[in-house]
């Protein structure tokens, strides 16, 4: 277990340098700078010969590499490039309002998801079964900021239920902070609640068939029992996959999210700095992302086995 | 018989109710709250700058002169001025009695000690360019002879030393106390004279801007950046809202009191909605069509004109700001004291013109790149209109769409055949004309490479002679509109939301708000 945790953790190295190159070289591709957004349609060349060098931008591109991987080395992602401020404790100040609505929102959106999908199979092909499926592919179908901006319109406009605009940390004050976060996470829930309902369905599909759980209903074993201790436990391990893969992709693609509810997170601060082309911020938080998505990866392999015992980590 | 009498404890609670009720009046704290698209980018007047930090810093500082409501030039902290020497020395006479935000009664020693930190080269002020030798003119000396008076001399005279000192983007050359800046010479906040003192700055989230009590007001009526700066809010939010649908229910469920820089969609829904004023005011911004006149095809000016003539502007402008700007071909904004009957003369659409023309030219349908961007929906709307129009004359003209930063990248190479595209607000008509002409060969960025046009601008920079300016400007628009450099559209509008609680609110030429003078009721 600890080899193998080692091992991956080695191979960690080269995939995030590889990423690190491609994040610099990709940002570096788009047109447009930081200098000539902050100066805009008025950008007096000296000025702006000025404020590059300033900010270093007029080192070739190996060298600005080289000296931005040296920082990172030391554990610095450098400085805002708008703001001026150190890049990763921004990062780490955003991640925690995306972490908490990706976290809660996967979690419950399993929690609903596993059981429909179970239902579903063990009803294949009635009413009940064809109502789900039914109602997880449209789930699916619909954008993740309309259904936001449906529901901001119902509960925050029409009911008054749910305030529109703002973000309360929970440190300042519990319940206010979970009435901002509400929205955003039934709006991430319910477009997860899809994909996930639909791999879980046809696991638990492939599981119904297989010849123990003949042989458990054969034995007379009750049938809430095959579908709990049979069905549930085998058919939740390949969804499980796809539950690290949800929240990965979710934690780099929560930005519309984020912006149809002003929730101060990282992919609002990503998507900004894009705009921006504040470099540091954007390779800061490309590479953050890898990294989450390597150690969500890497938790979920490590998971696996108590799921499913036929696999090993050695 | 007794008489009953109120019992002492229930008059005791009464008034305990009572004095509460006075209480929770006294201590309601009345808060504006209003949207930015994107967080300021620091407190540091025109240095880490873009519109909104100008915007907010604007109500915190103050500069010696400031922008009225016509563009004109009026006192902020001078309450006068002499120019003499050739028109080389400013001599300013200060306000007296005029208060920082701590406490300190400001002097020409703040004046000279903020003017001498902006001309250094490491407090990267944004204007410092204007300032040297390849600027409008270049500070020779600031003097302070007495506690009142500053004197500044210029290496040459030029009508734009006013102007520049008074823009927004170069923070109104605010006059700040020392304490603004650590030991180190690094920023900390600004310590100005403005009517409201800063608040919270909440990353991402929110600025917050506190009434200043001890603020000296100037006694002539509110008008642009200057005048009477009556605060009647205790303090004002600018919540950071990227999203304008977010914005908008936010309006609509009273979490916003003010949105500004609506879109033209926006602005329609808006119109319907009882809880929600609108403010339409004329903006100094300028949308237009440029030309790379170095292009192999559009080096021909007859094929330039040919399409100025296959457009109808006003049809264009109807469409795309739906009633709330003018069509304007001049690069001078209609709301400019110069733009006269002159400059309202344009291009008038002319089919069998336009198609004469490309048949001299002998052009048969040769695709045009037009670059353009959804950043700004107006921009967008109007390359697609201008594209069917010049279609409709054989023009094949192809549209690509970028994003801001990529298309900004292109203007300033010069690097495209068209592109339609919007600039900021210029505040005197010099600047509006020389944000279009220069030599190309060494300012790519520029759409009109005229010499003589470059030495008409000279001279409007040095005079400060009206007629002479206006003789000048005239021209100048004459030869722009014949030489077809770039098509100007219109100037635009800044379009304001307001729920109906809000009294006092105005826009005016220059597109930021000014949060002076307006109550929540």
């Amino acid at each position: 277990m600890l080899s193998y945790l080692a091992r991956r953790l080695a191979m960690t190295i080269p995939t995030l340098l590889l990423v690190a190159i491609a994040v610099f070289a990709l940002v570096r591709l788009i047109p447009g700078d930081p200098v000539q957004v902050m100066l805009g349609d008025a950008a007096d060349p000296a000025q702006a010969a000025q404020l590059r060098a300033q900010l270093g931008l007029d080192q070739p591109i190996p060298v600005q590499f080289m000296h931005w991987i040296a920082k990172l080395a030391a554990g610095d992602f450098g400085r805002s490039i708008t703001n001026d401020l150190a890049v990763l404790p921004l990062i780490l100040e955003r991640f925690q309002v995306s972490a908490v609505i990706v976290l809660v929102a996967v979690a419950a959106a399993a929690c609903i998801a596993v059981p429909a999908g179970l239902v579903a199979a063990w009803k294949q092909n009635s009413l009940l079964d064809l109502s789900i499926v039914g109602g997880a592919t449209l789930l699916l179908s619909i954008p993740s900021f309309w259904l936001g901006l449906l529901l901001l319109l119902l509960f925050g406009l029409k009911l008054k239920w749910l305030p529109v605009i703002g973000y309360v940390p929970f440190a300042e004050n519990y319940w206010q902070a979970a009435t901002f976060i509400v929205l955003p996470i039934a709006t991430l829930t319910m477009v997860e609640i899809g994909v996930l309902t639909r791999m879980a369905r046809a696991a638990s599909i492939e599981v119904l068939r297989l010849e123990y759980v003949t042989h458990a209903r054969a034995k007379g074993v009750p049938e809430w029992r095959v579908l709990a201790r049979h069905v549930l436990p085998n058919a939740f391990a390949p969804t499980w996959t796809l539950i690290g893969l949800v929240l990965g992709h979710l934690l780099g693609g929560i930005a519309v999210i984020e912006t149809v509810f002003t929730l101060p997170g990282l992919g609002r601060l990503l998507v900004d700095s894009i705009f921006a082309r504040d470099y540091p911020v954007v390779q800061g938080c490309l590479l953050f992302t890898a990294v989450i998505y390597v150690v969500v990866n890497l938790i979920v392999d490590l998971c696996y086995p108590l799921f499913d015992p036929r696999v090993t980590v050695a | 018989m007794r008489r009953r009498c109120p019992s002492p404890s229930w008059a005791v609670g009464l008034a305990a109710l009572a004095l509460w009720a006075m209480l929770g009046t006294a201590g309601a704290e009345t808060l504006l709250r209003t949207r930015l698209n994107a967080d300021i980018r620091s407190t540091d007047p025109g240095t880490n700058r873009d519109a909104n930090t100008d915007a907010v810093v604007a109500h915190v500082v103050e500069g010696l002169v400031a922008f009225r409501d016509d563009t004109s030039i009026g006192p902020m902290l001078a309450d006068s001025w002499t120019v003499s020497n050739e028109g080389k020395t400013y001599t300013f006479r200060l306000r007296q009695g005029v208060k920082f935000h701590n406490g300190a009664t400001m002097t020409s020693d703040d004046v000279v000690w903020s003017l001498k930190r902006w001309l250094d080269p490491t407090t990267q002020w944004r204007c410092l360019s204007e300032f040297s030798a390849t600027g409008i003119a270049r500070i020779e000396k600031i003097e302070a002879p007495d506690p009142q008076t500053v004197a500044i001399t210029l290496d040459q005279p030029t009508a734009l030393f006013l102007p520049t000192l008074a823009r927004p983007d170069c923070g109104q050359t605010a006059i700040i106390h020392r304490d603004s800046v650590g030991p180190d010479g690094k920023w900390i906040a600004p310590i100005g004279t403005g009517p409201f003192k800063l608040g919270e700055w909440k990353r991402g989230q929110y600025m917050d801007l506190v009434r200043f009590d001890g603020y000296v007001s100037r006694s002539e009526p509110r008008t642009g950046y200057t005048g009477a700066k009556d605060v009647k809010v205790d303090r004002v939010r600018f919540n950071v809202i990227p999203d304008s649908s977010a914005a908008k229910a936010g309006l609509l469920s009273g979490s916003l009191d003010v949105i500004m820089s609506l879109s033209i969609p926006d602005l329609e829904e808006l119109k319907s909605r009882p809880e929600v004023q609108l403010s339409i005011t004329p903006a100094l911004g300028l949308t237009g069509i440029l030309f790379q006149t170095r292009d192999p095809l559009l080096k021909d000016v007859r094929i330039r004109r040919a399409i100025a003539l296959s457009i109808d502007t006003a049809q264009i402008v109807d469409a795309v700001m739906q009633g709330t700007a003018r069509p304007n071909n001049s690069a001078l904004p209609i709301g400019s004291p110069f733009y006269g009957e002159v400059q309202s003369h344009g291009y008038a659409q002319n089919i069998a013109e336009a198609r004469k023309l490309l048949l001299e030219a002998g052009y048969r349908g040769q695709p045009i790149k037009m670059i353009t961007n959804k950043r700004y929906s107006f921009v967008f709307d109007s390359s697609v209109l201008v594209q069917a129009m010049a279609q409709a004359v054989g023009i094949n003209i192809e549209l690509e769409v970028m994003d801001w930063a990529a298309q900004l990248d292109r203007y300033n190479r010069g690097d495209y055949q068209s592109m339609a595209f919007v600039y900021s607000a210029r505040l005197d008509p010099s600047l509006s004309f020389e944000m279009l002409t220069g030599p190309k060969a060494t300012q790519p960025r520029k759409v009109w490479d005229n010499p003589e046009a470059q030495e008409m601008l000279r001279q409007s920079m040095i005079t400060d002679d009206t007629a002479k300016r206006q003789a000048l400007f005239d021209e100048m628009h004459k030869r722009f509109i014949a030489d077809v450099p770039m098509i100007v559209l219109f100037n635009g509008a800044e379009l304001t939301a307001l729920r109906k609680s809000i009294k006092g609110y105005a826009g005016w030429l220059y597109p930021e708000p000014r949060f002076w003078g307006v109550t929540v009721e």
